[in-house]
């Protein structure tokens, strides 16, 4: 597992893709690093074409992508990046007959561990990671969707990738699941690039030491979560009733309205902004609905 | 090699005819050996409570790592009686699991196809034998009439297409994302999974064709349009999106082969050596192209 | 240590029977109940034969998903932990051939030398300190190898050389030599510790 000692794992320069008329990414230009890094944006933002990029699986039709170094354009180069790959698409498909365990078993097949005692005791360890040791012998679809998403992360992990692709994993989770989820991410061995997507922001602000935005396409916001935040700062704030001079206002848990907009009023109470506040400011900058 | 202390009813003494800690530590290490070794074995084969003493002195994560292991092989299974006869045949076992995922290799699909082969084939033995009246106008002497074994000739192939299909389509792996996403060659999952399916089909067809009236040749005749058919759905498959490109194979066969059949004045000329040598040339063309192009089916078939 | 539920871990040897019935029904909690009383064990046992750690790990998987298929051959007699071993020592047979490299599988037997065993071990666990014992310990350690596997662990030669890691022969040959070194100590009137040249026989190997 050689790996060159920049700390930058994953670099993408300048890479488009479009769907007909679309322009699923217009000129991204990111790089990632060892740790956990959410991509925060609406739905069509470009969040799955990047990561199904990153995975190997899609192709850009402009720019370089270049992951441990290697190119995955090349052929050989591409098959050497899939073996150090985990990937959660975001409908993650499986036939019907299947059991959760037979399930893992093939997937590791396809990982290349070829020996069967081997993958037999890979699938026990993530089965165990993930929490579903007591569900090795149920079908899968005769699971809740909260154990499917568990399934699919735990797909994700067998082999100890370097490259964690993961297309919306807390869908669908629920809060309890969600933080063990978030301590399964912190605990894995090897501190692999890990890249997740969400349109939560919650799941940046609790997970992601860093945060990619991306708004139609294109990359918003690069940095940490505070920073995300910062980007709202003195532009929050709490006010009994609702104030129409805000770009958006709801009611917090608190029974306060809650105001986000870019001229506060004099007498308004600010408040510390979160990175949802940050990102609400971030959309209504580039227009986004 | 540890001495016994005297006077002890089982080995080494310890309370009541059980074995001592200390012996059974030793013993766990691999300190001892030779008669005394025996003698303990001997013992903890009959005495339950030794067996859960010995336990302890076990490294416990490798029993429990054993354990996890263990009852995930026994979730997974071991696929049954075909997969345990392959297995002695050298098939190894990652082969099989890949193999068992094909829709087309499931008993379902195999029992549908033999469905459709034996109604079809029964149909024409039917009518060319004179049970049933039927057929239509008659052919030259020593044939049957074609339109007796139309509908056999035009649906066996197609039949062997469906199961290739079946087998490459990505609509028929549902977990065609990571499969894509992973290591594995694609073309070689392409080719074990189209191989057997292909044979899985050929060989009910092949001999679906025996009971048919006709030259006796007519079973080997089914090889060449049967392989010819499938090597260029999948060749095609390299240009244009899988699903059209089974389609429009499927629809090649169809169209002239309906045409032939209806020819009556040439017998049987689907299966005559001009259609045959055509399948041929059509079935080295599909090979070549499918060798040379065969890189789109690493990247995902997704364009 | 997990165990079923309801059960001490000091169970009484009658339970380990129905456990057993309960495997062959197809109760995973079972297998796992049988796994936690017996793998400990059987692993020691293994090691003892075979120094490869990862080889044993192997044989003790098969062995107990062996029990999970073939539960039912077990027909009530003799002790569940010898029914174990006959199946365990063949699993691990056919580990160290695999690890080895040899393709084809052993067939392995039925267990009913489990009654073979039993009887072996019986009169082992009395003779320790008798005169049959002390004619045990004065065999070399490679003839004493050999009597284990084919007489307590019930082997073949065939399956014995591969255990031993030697030829058939060599196995065959050091049988042969232990039991006629067994028969001198054993028909020679007692003497205590046994004359010299007992011993110098006892203790030629080629």
């Amino acid at each position: 597992m050689s790996m060159n000692e920049h700390t930058e794992a994953i670099r993408v320069d300048g890479v488009s893709r479009r769907y007909g008329a679309t322009r699923a990414l217009d000129e991204v230009g990111l790089t990632l690093e060892r740790g956990i890094t959410g991509l925060l944006g609406p739905n069509g933002a470009g969040k799955t074409t990047l990561l199904s990029i990153l995975a190997t699986v899609n192709e850009p039709d402009a720019g370089r992508v270049s992951v441990f170094g290697l190119d995955p354009c090349d052929g050989a180069e591409r098959v050497e990046i899939r073996r150090r790959l985990g990937y959660l698409p975001q409908e993650l498909g499986y036939h019907r007959h299947f059991t959760v365990a037979a399930f893992l078993d093939y997937v590791a097949i396809l990982k290349e561990i070829t020996d069967r005692r081997r993958r037999a005791e890979e699938v026990a360890r993530v089965l165990a990671a993930i929490g579903l040791e007591r569900y090795a012998r149920k079908r899968i679809r005769a699971l809740s969707g909260g154990m499917r998403q568990r399934l699919g992360i735990a797909q994700a992990l067998l082999g100890n990738p370097d490259l964690l692709v993961l297309d919306e994993p807390t869908a669908g989770l629920d809060p309890e699941q969600r933080l063990r989820f978030r301590e399964l991410l912190s605990d894995l061995p090897g501190d692999p690039v890990i890249v997740l997507s969400t349109h939560q922001a919650d799941d940046i602000a609790a997970i992601c030491p860093n945060v990619i935005v991306l708004l139609e396409g294109q990359v918003r916001f690069a940095g940490s979560p505070s920073g995300l935040a910062a980007a709202a700062g003195g532009q929050v704030w709490s006010a009994d009733d609702r104030d129409h001079r805000a770009h958006l206002s709801w009611r917090g848990g608190d029974g306060r309205w809650r105001h986000v907009g870019d001229r506060p009023p004099a007498d308004a109470e600010l408040v510390a902004p979160t990175v949802e506040d940050g990102y609400l400011m971030l959309s209504h900058a580039a227009g986004v609905r | 090699m540890t001495s016994p202390s005297p006077g002890a009813a089982g080995p080494a003494g310890g309370s009541g005819g059980h074995a001592a800690d200390d012996l059974l530590a030793s013993y766990a290490g691999g300190a001892v050996d030779g008669v005394l070794a025996w003698s303990v074995e001997a013992h903890l084969t009959a005495c339950a409570q030794c067996r859960s003493n010995l336990s302890a002195h076990v490294d416990s994560e490798r029993l429990a790592r054993n354990r996890s292991a263990l009852l995930v092989r026994a979730a997974i299974g071991d696929g049954g009686r075909a997969h345990r006869l392959l297995r002695c045949c050298g098939v190894p076992d990652y082969l099989l699991r890949l193999l068992a995922a094909t829709p087309s290799l499931r008993r379902s699909w195999l029992l549908s196809v033999m469905g459709v082969l034996a109604v079809v084939a029964g149909e024409a033995a039917a009518v060319g034998y004179g049970w049933i009246p039927g057929g239509g106008p008659a052919g030259p002497a020593g044939y049957p009439a074609p339109a007796v074994l139309a509908p056999f000739l035009l649906v066996a192939p197609l039949l062997v297409l469906a199961g290739v299909a079946a087998a490459f389509l990505p609509m028929f792996e549902p977990a065609y994302w990571l499969a894509v996403a992973a290591p594995f060659s694609g073309v070689r999952l392409l080719l074990v999974r189209a191989v057997s399916a292909l044979t899985a089909a050929l060989v009910p067809a092949v001999c679906a064709a025996f009971v048919l009236p006709g030259p006796g040749w007519l079973p080997a005749a089914l090889l060449l349009p049967s392989l010819a058919l499938c090597a260029f759905a999948l060749a095609a498959a390299t240009f244009v999106d899988p699903s059209a490109a089974a389609v429009i194979a499927g629809a090649l066969w169809a169209l002239p082969a309906a045409l032939l059949l209806a020819a009556t004045d040439v017998p049987l000329a689907i299966v005559q050596w001009h259609s045959q040598s055509a399948c041929a040339a059509v079935l080295i063309a599909s090979a070549v192209v499918l060798f040379v192009r065969r890189d789109r089916f690493q990247l995902g078939w997704m364009r | 240590m997990r165990t079923a539920a309801g059960m001490s871990p000091v169970a009484e040897e009658r339970d380990d029977a129905p456990l057993l019935r309960a495997v062959a029904r197809g109760d995973e909690d079972s297998l796992a109940a049988l796994y936690d009383r017996h793998a400990g064990w059987l692993t020691v046992r293994m090691t003892r034969r075979c120094a490869m750690p990862d080889v044993v790990d192997h044989a003790v998987q098969d062995t107990f998903l062996a029990l999970w298929r073939e539960a039912g051959a077990y027909r009530g007699g003799g002790d569940v932990a010898a029914f174990i071993w006959g199946i365990g020592v063949r699993r691990l047979i056919d580990a160290i051939r695999r690890e080895n490299g040899a393709r084809r599988r052993m067939r392995w037997r039925a267990a009913e030398p489990s009654v073979v065993i039993s009887a072996e071990d019986q009169v082992l666990v009395g003779i320790e300190h008798g005169r049959l014992g002390q004619a045990l310990a004065e065999l070399s350690p490679e003839l004493r190898g050999a009597i284990e596997a084919t007489v307590l662990d019930g082997l073949t030669c065939a399956e014995a050389a591969v255990l031993l890691g030697v030829a058939e022969g060599t196995v065959k040959s050091r049988c042969h030599r232990a039991r006629l070194a067994l028969r001198a100590a054993l028909t020679e009137p007692a003497t205590g510790p046994g004359t010299p040249i007992t011993r110098r026989q006892a203790w030629e190997t080629p």
